[in-house]
């Protein structure tokens, strides 16, 4: 089964090491000159695809032409798809979808308000602080390395979960077939990609495919291009007509905290950019942050506005999405129970890092660690295809690596073994010895 | 298996900036071990309030990390000044530190508590001018 989204060239990769150094979760090594992604340790951040100078490090989704599988496609659009344009009207973004061959338009968004009146509920009801679940990279990486504070994700289903869901039991209780019905999401980044395969706190995901925020930008892009642009929206059913433009803040860092507030929640902070979380994860975990209730934390810079299938720079696409909201104040009025918040099943832990499930065999590794750490040069320079030396330390006491894989002990060693040579060459037998010449 | 120490490591007084390093790398040191999530989150919220309160309120000390196969050990031992009325100390919200430090978000008097409640056992060996030895063990 496909368990992560991010992909390598292998033509492409030189076997540099920017991007192993730049993971979060250091679950990237070299080995013979190419990158190799632990699987275990991914959590989609495409923090690599970023780094990256040689594009040798990808994702992909599925196709447009994959609609024709579906008597019913219906396609999401997640909030930060409308900061992707400028000078292009949301409604004619709805309507060039349906042009495209989707029975049906929805916004995400729209589920994201919902999400966010619960969430307020969930917040006066719990005491203590809580973190979002929306970003899946996040609760990926509190899953693997904050286990200790998964007790504080929000349980609730994320926003775009929670429209698949809707949007599905609405059209089969139309009447169309299950088996008709395709749902698709026009994705920002490989991470939600990777939750239809790999489903967070649920049994499954309600969405059929994704498909990346570029591919439907430049089929759009044809459609408006030949003058569709100006066509008049009659194929959105009225509800559709409106935007929830609130529920479209999502798409950048603070659009979460900001619904929050205009609920009177004020404890609420926000933090994008998976190497700031990390930062503030470390102080949450020592329980060093106070007076903050809720965490809207995003893994890339800027909110899903930063993810790595956008058109638009992060900055530019956060400005155009403040800027469609302008005045906006209006919430949707809808009904919570039209949503199923509450997820399937537990976040659990992904034990990673372990080096011996025995205690005392665990002791001995630990110790046979240091001792390996002290040995090595500290310098970290990843030329031995770990991020650092610690890492490599690990490797080698896990048996994946040896100390000649560093480059400064291969070359202590050569250079001892010079020595000895050369001590070697002067120890002559008695029998070849001679008279020291008289100079 | 004997007892076996995991870390060990000098801490200056008021080095702030270093605050936090210990228990962020004991976490990292116990997760390795395979100690439980929420076991690991005890042992590091009462290494950095020990830490912490080293850097506030001694003359400068160290923390040692002790595993065995029942217990973590954390020991925090600091050259003085002592705590004067330990009692007290021990109260939730007293603090004897300083606007300075209270204004960097430290000092609340939160520290000792939160030490006696994530700690199964604890042992403070202090008085006034004496040098001030904690242990707190968290069982396995």
């Amino acid at each position: 089964m496909k368990k992560h989204s991010v992909l390598l060239n292998e033509e492409l990769c030189v076997g540099c090491t920017n991007c192993v150094k730049n993971c979060p979760t250091k679950a990237i090594r070299v080995h013979q000159g190419k990158v190799m992604i632990k699987e275990e340790l991914c959590i989609d951040c495409a923090e690599c695809i970023r780094t990256c100078a040689y594009h040798a490090k990808y994702s992909e989704t599925g196709k447009l032409e994959e609609m024709s599988d579906y008597k019913y496609p219906v396609v999401m659009i997640p909030p930060s798809f409308y900061g992707q344009f400028d000078g292009i009207e949301a409604l004619t973004i709805k309507q060039s979808l349906l042009q495209l061959g989707f029975k049906k338009v929805v916004d995400v968004a729209l589920a994201a308000e919902a999400l966010s009146r619960k969430t307020l509920d969930f917040l006066n009801e719990h005491s203590g602080m809580f973190i979002s679940s929306s970003c899946p990279v996040v609760v990926r990486m509190i899953m693997i390395m904050y286990p200790e504070l998964l007790g504080h994700l929000i349980p609730l289903k994320a926003p775009v979960e929670l429209m698949a869901e809707r949007v599905r039991s609405e059209a089969e209780a139309e009447g169309i077939p299950p088996e008709d019905i395709g749902i698709f999401f026009i994705t920002p980044c490989p991470a939600k990609n990777t939750t239809i395969y790999n489903p967070l706190g649920l049994e499954k995901s309600r969405i059929d495919m994704t498909l990346s925020v570029d591919l439907v930008y430049k089929a759009l892009l044809k459609l408006f291009k030949e003058g569709d642009k100006e066509k008049t929206v009659h194929n959105l059913q009225s509800e559709d007509m409106e935007l929830p433009y609130l529920g479209i803040n999502w798409g950048q860092n603070g659009g979460e905290t900001q619904l929050l507030k205009e609920n009177m929640q004020d404890k609420a902070l926000s933090v994008s950019g998976i190497h700031n979380v990390k930062l503030l994860l470390d102080e949450l975990s020592i329980n060093n942050i106070k007076g903050i209730k809720y965490f809207e934390l995003l893994a890339c810079n800027q909110g899903c506005v930063g993810g790595v299938f956008n058109i638009m720079n992060p900055f530019q696409a956060k400005y155009n999405l403040l800027k469609l909201r302008g005045k906006h104040q209006n919430w949707i009025r809808q009904d919570l129970d039209k949503y199923n918040f509450e997820l399937e099943s537990e976040l659990q832990q992904i034990q990673i890092g372990k080096l011996d499930n025995d205690l005392e065999k665990a002791m001995e590794k630990l110790a046979e660690l240091e001792r390996e750490i002290e040995v090595l040069p500290g310098l970290d320079c990843a030329a031995c295809g770990a991020p650092d030396c610690r890492t490599l330390a690990e490797d080698i006491v896990n048996g994946k690596a040896s100390r000649n894989d560093c480059i400064f002990l291969l070359r202590q060693q050569v250079g001892s073994l010079a020595d000895r040579m050369s001590e070697l060459a002067h120890t002559l037998p008695p029998v070849m010895k001679r008279p020291r010449k008289k100079t | 298996m004997k007892e076996q120490m995991i870390l060990k490591s000098r801490i200056e007084k008021g080095d702030f900036n270093r605050g936090g390093e210990n228990s962020s790398k004991l976490k990292e040191l116990l997760r390795k071990l395979g100690v439980t999530a929420d076991i690991n989150r005890r042992v590091t919220i009462v290494t950095y309030e020990l830490e912490m309160n080293i850097i506030i309120h001694s003359d400068g000390g160290g923390i040692n990390v002790y595993v065995t196969p029942d217990a973590v050990k954390v020991v925090a031992e600091d050259s003085g000044p002592g705590i004067e009325d330990l009692e007290k100390a021990l109260q939730p919200g007293y603090s004897t530190a300083n606007d300075e430090i209270r204004n960097m978000g430290f000092g609340a008097g939160m520290g000792l508590n939160n030490v006696e409640y994530f700690s199964d056992e604890l042992e403070i060996d202090t008085g006034p001018g004496k040098r001030t030895r904690i242990t707190a063990v968290i069982n396995l």
